[in-house]
């Protein structure tokens, strides 16, 4: 019986190919959406979930009140992970995590730049990281022992064991390495290759027991037995015996699990985060499954005619309506398998550019039994809900009416197949406007006007003997007319590393804790950047020696401290008094989305990590870029020679942006697609069922235009509707997508016309190919099948 | 006897009015007849098989079946014994169009769940009855209307059935197929005992059988 159903269904198949091709194409794209969504989603769930303790890691936070609004962040002080050691004994493990550093690692002739961080020795106690070679107990002993990671030691010594072997870090410090770790998982959040103990942080002095300096995160694993809330009652009043400055700032644990895919706060309440995304995108899965079922509904009744027999005469041989209802379900089963088995493939040929696009790592785990079972689950259940409506329809004909020929095309069932038209194209027309918004709103930051020159300028980090060899770097780069003006400061102009509520000015009120970015340059920014001066002077360092006390101010800044006259004002900060010599236009340093917030740029006093170099745009860029390598190999001959372009680095900024716009325009194609696939079939069956009527039109004397209109015309009504219900809901979403910007576009009516003229021309087009070839049609034909 | 129809009526309402499709038909007919119905086009003919043959409902009377009456049966028990008792040639074949000769005579032993090597066993007896051994392999529309029409006689004969009930079965054949065709039924009905029911348009055809029922608007005349 089931190879008899088999026959038939395949034979099926082949005998209509295009229809079958529509429908398994239709399908296929469907699932392979939702397969690569799915995929994804899984991954997201599935980052910092490994660990073994994984529900008793916890990270500390802060929660503080400025301005009545309260900010949550999770930088720590560094002397409070040894507080909650002492204070707490429900605390089994606590280990701070420095910032990551890249550095450089020699040993012999091998040379690598790695990433990794400062750890306490505990670090490896908490989280699920496994040491391959190495005691857990004494990795960490000696101030100079190193943690590498299995790629890391492959790198540096090959086949060799690495531990025991002795690496120099920056042509300073040697280390011995003591253990070596497993590769990092591709789900987690940390990134590093190599890890130091904090002892080797305090022996070079930057360990510190100053509360106010919240720069390092700090995890913490409670014992098995701990309450939660309790102990979140408790902890809360942890800086209050410590933190002379803000003794009421909150401290509170967050769990780690939750880090990933949430953790972003507003007021002091967990709003979501990543999980929003990836709700959003778990619906569009959803939605194209569902529009790809309906889709295969449509297309299947829309030939139940040429089953109608088939029907009709198994039941005069004895067949029941269970066994026709399995026969039909057990087609569109393994129409599904063919379909998710293509949609299989897309998924692996797509999956390395759909990561890219996510920007994670993601794999199909094919030994993993979940796998395969949610695979075979998938066929299944869309075959079941691809094939339920059919399978009942087709199912119930009568065999007399069927088989005598008076079998009434059903125009009824038209009604509810309109309606799964509508909902396709409204779905297709919010995707087409959300792809217009996110365009603009992306192309109108980008042209926003930066206040300053991002052309021919790089940076460098200065790493080293950049720094001792600074002013022979700097004259030989522009005495050689290689660069017009260089300048040091803390962070790339792109970025702002640094920022303060403590800054100091004449009439500042005692509560106000506005934060005010700092960035700090030598000598001559303004010109370096090409910055906006409103008045007074850049930095002159050989002119004028105090001005590695100067401070120049941009202009939201000077809105905030309420000079009326800026110029020679004082401001303290980190115990030095800065005199204002300057005043600046805002430039976009952080977001390029966001509004410019108050900062100020300190002299030479302070410290540096970056050198700009604004590059002579009378030489080409290449006869640059080698001029300046040659100069920081002769001076800095241990490092290669790195360097980044400002205006790329910019660019950065926008890849969130652009990735959700390149999504979006991605399901809004599909989406079209798949609902053209359905239109498609809808528009054949409608031609089909009137084709009587047609004939007689047309004997009649109607033209082959006239004919053409009369069946499009219904479905660009159709069309029209949907546009009626997707503009007010894109409407909605849009605005509330922009919300998330300080700096935005308004929404405008053009961009809905374009969505809904998009898709009333591509309907058109798929709805006229049928109703030509029914216009066209000779009536003789189609009088005579009636 | 086989059948019998008592007092049967049969009506659609159209507009306020009662159309009769069937009017007080009465008939009985024994094992081995070979019964004729004939009128013109709208009379019932067809109505009146597809009562015969369960697969339309009446709105009155009585319909006894080998003692089972009809009218009192579940649409299970009823669709049950058309399926034992009964096979069906029509006008325009009915094959499956997806299915070889052999496939599609095969397909009635399906549903009544026989065994494979015994499907096979009958399949293969009924294409040599029928010298159609050849043609097992052909789809449908690779044959003529003649040899189509001899398959849809031989799946409706594949699982024995009692009664033949054939619609207008030399309705799309030329006169040689035609009378093919006919012969086949002769034989059937006189050397297998099989009683047949037929509808026609052709005296010539109706007078193979043994018996004519005429039929107008409905009602025996």
């Amino acid at each position: 019986m089931l190879k008899n159903y088999l026959k038939i269904a395949w034979r099926n198949l082949l005998r209509n190919k295009s229809f079958s091709l529509l429908n398994i194409m239709g399908l296929s794209i469907g699932l392979a959406v939702t397969g690569l969504i799915l995929l994804w989603v899984n991954f997201e769930f599935g980052v910092n979930q490994f660990h073994e303790n994984k529900d008793r890691i916890y990270e500390v936070y802060n929660k503080y009140e400025v301005d009545g609004e309260i900010w949550t962040w999770n930088s720590t002080p560094k002397v409070m992970a040894s507080v909650i050691k002492k204070d707490y004994p429900e605390v089994e493990q606590v280990s701070r995590y420095f910032y990551e550093n890249i550095f450089l690692f020699s040993s012999g002739d091998k040379k690598i730049k790695a990433n990794g961080t400062i750890v306490d020795p505990s670090f490896l106690k908490i989280f699920s990281f496994p040491l391959i070679e190495g005691d857990i107990e004494t990795v960490f002993e000696d101030v100079n022992s190193l943690v590498v990671t299995e790629e890391f030691a492959n790198k540096m010594f090959g086949d060799e064991p690495a531990v025991g072997q002795v690496i120099t870090v920056d042509n300073t410090d040697s280390f011995k390495v003591t253990g070596v770790l497993k590769n990092l998982p591709v789900n987690t959040e940390f990134n590093f290759e190599y890890l130091m103990p904090w002892s080797y942080l305090k022996q070079k002095g930057y360990d510190d027991k100053n509360w106010s300096n919240n720069s390092i995160a700090t995890y913490v694993l409670l014992n098995e037995s701990v309450n939660y809330n309790d102990f979140s009652e408790k902890i809360k009043t942890l800086r209050e015996s410590y933190d002379k400055e803000a003794p009421e700032m909150v401290t509170f644990l967050y769990p780690y699990t939750r880090s990933h895919l949430y953790s972003e706060f507003d007021n002091g309440k967990e709003v979501g985060g990543l999980i929003d995304i990836i709700r959003l995108f778990g619906i569009i899965a959803i939605i194209v499954l569902v529009i790809a079922c309906i889709n295969f509904m449509n297309l299947s009744t829309a030939r139940s005619e040429k089953r109608a027999k088939e029907v009709g005469v198994r039941k005069v041989v004895g067949a029941r309506k269970n066994a026709l209802v399995f026969q039909f379900l057990g087609e569109s089963i393994l129409i599904s398998f063919i379909a998710a088995v293509l949609a299989l493939i897309i998924i692996v040929i797509v999956l390395p550019t759909f990561s890219e696009l996510v920007n994670e790592r993601l794999d199909i785990e094919w030994e993993n039994p979940w796998f395969w079972g949610f695979f075979f689950a998938t066929i299944v259940l869309t075959g079941l809900l691809a094939g339920s409506y059919p399978a009942l329809y087709l199912s119930a004909f009568k065999p007399s009416a069927v088989l005598k020929g008076t079998f009434n095309k059903i125009n009824t069932l038209v009604a509810p197949r309109k309606v799964l038209v509508v909902v396709q194209f409204s779905v297709a027309i919010i995707l087409i406007t959300a792809t217009i918004v996110v365009k603009e709103q992306i192309s109108t930051v980008q042209n926003r006007k930066l206040g300053y020159n991002k052309d021919n300028l790089v940076y460098v980090q200065m790493e080293g003997d950049v720094e001792k060899n600074y002013a022979s770097i700097k004259s030989e780069l522009l005495e050689g007319d290689i660069a017009t003006s260089i300048s040091k400061t803390n962070s790339p102009i792109t970025e702002s590393w640094s920022n303060s509520w403590n800054i100091q000015w004449k009439g500042k009120s005692e509560d106000n804790k506005t934060l005010v970015h700092r960035l700090v340059a030598d000598d001559a920014i303004i010109k370096t950047m090409g910055l906006q001066l409103v008045e007074g002077r850049d930095f002159e360092l050989d002119k004028y020696p105090t001005d590695s006390t100067a401070i120049i101010l941009n202009k939201s800044a000077v809105k905030l401290m309420g000079f009326a006259n800026p110029l020679g004002q004082t401001i303290k900060d980190n115990g030095t008094d800065w005199h204002v010599i300057g005043v600046i236009e805002d430039f976009v340093f952080n977001s390029p989305f966001q509004k410019i917030e108050p900062m100020v740029i300190e002299g030479a006093r302070a410290w540096f990590n970056m050198v700009h170099i604004k590059l002579n745009v009378q030489n080409t860029t290449s006869e640059n870029l080698a001029a300046t390598e040659a100069i920081f190999k002769k001076y800095n001959p241990n490092y290669p020679f790195n360097y980044e372009f400002v205006d790329e680095d910019y660019a950065q900024k926008f890849a969130n942006e652009q990735r959700t716009e390149k999504l979006a325009r991605l399901f809004t194609v599909l989406t079209i697609l798949i609902s053209c696939l359905g239109l498609f079939g809808l528009a054949s069956y409608m031609a089909q069922n009137r084709i009587k009527e047609i004939g007689i039109r047309k004997v009649l004397g109607a033209s082959a235009s006239g004919i053409t209109k009369l069946l499009s015309i219904d479905f660009l009504k159709l069309v029209l509707v949907s546009m009626l219900i997707a503009i007010p809901i894109s409407w909605y979403a849009m605005n509330q997508w922009l919300q998330d910007f300080a700096y935005k576009i308004d929404l405008s009516w053009w961009m809905f016309v374009i969505a809904g003229i998009l898709a009333l021309a591509i309907a058109f087009v798929t709805v006229s190919y049928q109703a030509i070839k029914a216009a066209k049609s000779n009536p003789v034909n189609s009088l005579r099948t009636e | 006897m086989l059948l019998q129809l008592k007092n049967i009526f049969k009506w659609v309402n159209s507009g306020g009015q009662r159309i009769f499709l069937l009017k007080d038909i009465n008939m009985e007919v024994e094992e081995g007849e070979f019964i004729s119905v004939m009128g013109p086009s709208g009379s019932g003919k067809s109505t009146l098989l597809n009562v015969i043959g369960m697969l339309d409902t009446f709105d009155e009377g009585e319909y006894n079946f080998l003692h089972e009456s009809v009218h009192t049966l579940k649409e299970k028990h009823r669709s049950n014994l058309y399926k034992e008792y009964i096979g069906f040639v029509f006008q325009s074949y009915h094959l499956l169009d997806e299915l070889t000769v052999q496939e599609n005579l095969e397909m009635p032993l399906l549903y009544k769940k026989f065994k494979g090597a015994e499907r096979k066993a009958m399949v293969a007896d009924m294409l040599d009855r029928f010298n159609i051994v050849g043609k097992k392999d052909l789809f449908p529309t690779q044959l003529s209307g003649g040899q189509q029409q001899l398959v849809g006689v031989a799946r409706a004969l594949i699982a024995n059935p009692k009664l033949i009930l054939a619609d207008e079965p030399t309705g799309n054949l030329n006169s040689q197929q035609s009378e093919e065709i006919m012969e086949l039924f002769k034989k059937l009905n006189q050397e297998d005992g099989v009683t047949i029911i037929q509808v026609t348009h052709s005296e010539k055809n109706a007078a193979y059988g043994s018996r004519i029922i005429n039929l107008l608007d409905g009602r025996k005349v």
